[in-house]
């Protein structure tokens, strides 16, 4: 059994939406309860969460972003730009006590404490773009994850596979001209779905080129259309790449009971993708995988589908 | 929506007398592929395209005798209006995209130079161009959800739509309305800027309508 360190903390319960939201408290509530009930999380190495540094922030976001979205809080606005990114008075905070979970994580794996690490953490990121938050998330978890190995661990190059149902435009938007992080996003169709970007000639700008990879799904697909862009797109892709670590914007709205997506993934479908990224990881990065969790909004899918997450990042 | 908002103003231009080896140059310097021919006075007397170059130069090398220098010599000593189209498809100011969309498919053409009332060149319109206003129309790329809502054929049902939607504080950031493959329905295509359709596909079920399957969109 590998070493699976675990980020988590309570006060990620206090970004309240004052609105009905399908990003709710709720959400993690059922996930940590789920994995106590199921035994999980004493097979788990519990790592302490703390708020980032911020130069491990402004790797990623803009000074005046963030100032931004500190003082929308304390106005006691209720939104940031639209009503998807509600706010409360404790929302910039926790937004960046959830950077400070996929750091956690990301420290335990490079340290070596841990083999692999998943992060249960909220507000989401793969939406927040360096001066833009939108969809949910605030701070791009999995950007600053990413350069904070790079500048504190020396790793060279990271590899982000982001299988939320919703494109990753925020990661992209940030890693787009970076040749030393490689994005690979699946999700449904652009044409279809939130928000609009993640097409297939997407692919990267300047030095970055050729280091983003995007596959669009059409609506109804299912594991078997996954699974073959595993094989044929993911697969090649980090052959090729070498990443030294991979990172995994970990969305389960991709699957089939989720009421905000078309796609049409069973929990097997999950069991599918986090083994091959675990395999990929065992043959070219010492097995080293830090999750992060992103959406996932049907409390009984996401409860199901993150048991089989945890148990083959354990197992595999 | 007027070709004068989507034609490309500061048109590149040929005198009549211009080599084929210059208007190449223009090409390759501009990134276009066609070029109205004036008058010194302005006025359009023809278009030359890549094409016409292309179909007036046997390819060097095919035919013995005719060397690459040979076929540098006739580019620089043809002018272009021994090559060029006479019989040239054009816009106006006054002419609207739709206009502009029809002509190009009914001429089966790239482009086309926008002339003002002396028939002067001050613009040109090209296939994309169109696309360009097709996009935006579409929304294509703006951060948003897709939703496509079957509504029986009778006035009105657009604006409850709205209502709906706007009860729910999203904003529209494109709309279309299009007929629909049954008889007696219409189908209304938005663009919102939300993440979180499904509480407002919700109201528009409840409210009567039909929520199509992303599969089965028709446009």
């Amino acid at each position: 059994m590998k070493r699976l360190a675990f980020s988590y903390h309570p006060d990620y319960l206090l970004h309240t939406p004052p609105f009905e939201h399908p990003e709710s408290p709720e959400r993690l509530i059922a996930v940590t309860e789920h994995m106590k009930s199921t035994g999980l999380l004493e097979k788990m190495i519990p790592v302490p969460v703390d708020y980032p540094d911020d130069e491990d922030i402004l790797t990623t976001h803009d000074r005046e972003y963030l100032n931004k979205v500190e003082s929308a809080c304390r106005r006691g606005d209720m939104t940031l730009d639209a009503e998807d990114t509600y706010l409360n008075r404790h929302s910039y905070n926790i937004a960046l006590l959830s950077a400070g979970g996929a750091i956690a994580g990301a420290k335990a794996v490079a340290e070596g404490t841990a083999d692999r690490a998943f992060c249960a953490i909220r507000p989401p990121g793969h939406h927040a773009g360096r001066n833009v938050g939108m969809g949910f998330c605030i701070i791009n978890n999995v950007a600053v994850a990413a350069r904070y190995l790079q500048r504190r661990h020396g790793v060279g190059k990271a590899l982000i596979v982001d299988w939320d149902v919703h494109h990753g435009n925020g990661t992209q938007d940030i890693l787009f001209e970076d040749p030393s992080v490689f994005f690979f996003s699946i999700h449904e169709h652009p044409t279809f779905l939130y928000p609009g970007t993640g097409r297939r000639w997407e692919t990267g700008k300047g030095p970055g080129e050729g280091t983003t990879l995007n596959a669009p799904m059409a609506p109804g697909a299912g594991d078997d259309e996954y699974r073959i862009v595993f094989e044929q797109q993911l697969t090649p892709a980090v052959e090729r790449f070498k990443p030294e670590i991979i990172l995994v914007s970990a969305g389960f709205d991709a699957h089939r009971d989720d009421p905000l997506a078309d796609i049409q993934l069973s929990d097997e479908g999950f069991r599918m993708m986090t083994k091959r990224v675990v395999e990929l990881a065992n043959a070219y990065c010492g097995g080293k995988v830090v999750s992060l969790l992103e959406g996932g909004y049907e409390i009984s899918s996401l409860t199901s589908c993150l048991e089989i997450h945890v148990r083959e990042l354990l197992e595999g | 929506m007027f070709v004068a908002r989507r034609m490309q103003k500061n048109t590149v231009t040929l005198a009549p007398d211009a080599s084929l080896a210059d208007a190449q140059e223009k090409m390759r310097d501009y990134n276009i592929r066609q070029i109205p021919v004036t008058s010194a006075d302005g006025k359009l007397i023809g278009i030359l395209s890549d094409r016409d170059i292309r179909a007036s130069v046997l390819p060097a090398g095919f035919i013995p005798g005719f060397s690459v220098e040979e076929a540098q010599k006739f580019l620089h000593n043809t002018p272009v209006e021994k090559v060029m189209t006479r019989k040239v498809a054009t816009a106006t100011l006054t002419d609207t995209l739709e206009d502009a969309i029809v002509l190009l498919r009914d001429f089966r053409v790239n482009a086309l130079p926008v002339l003002d009332a002396e028939g002067k060149v001050i613009g040109i319109i090209t296939r994309t161009n169109v696309l360009e206003a097709f996009i935006d129309v579409l929304g294509v790329g703006e951060v948003s959800s897709r939703l496509e809502v079957v509504v029986p054929d009778k006035p009105g049902t657009l604006a409850q739509l709205v209502t709906i939607i706007s009860s729910f504080h999203v904003n529209i950031t494109s709309v279309l309305a299009s007929s629909h493959v049954e008889e007696g329905k219409r189908a209304n295509f938005f663009r919102l800027n939300t993440l979180n359709l499904a509480p407002i596909k919700k109201a528009i079920v409840e409210a009567g309508f039909e929520i199509l399957d992303p599969s089965q969109f028709t446009l």
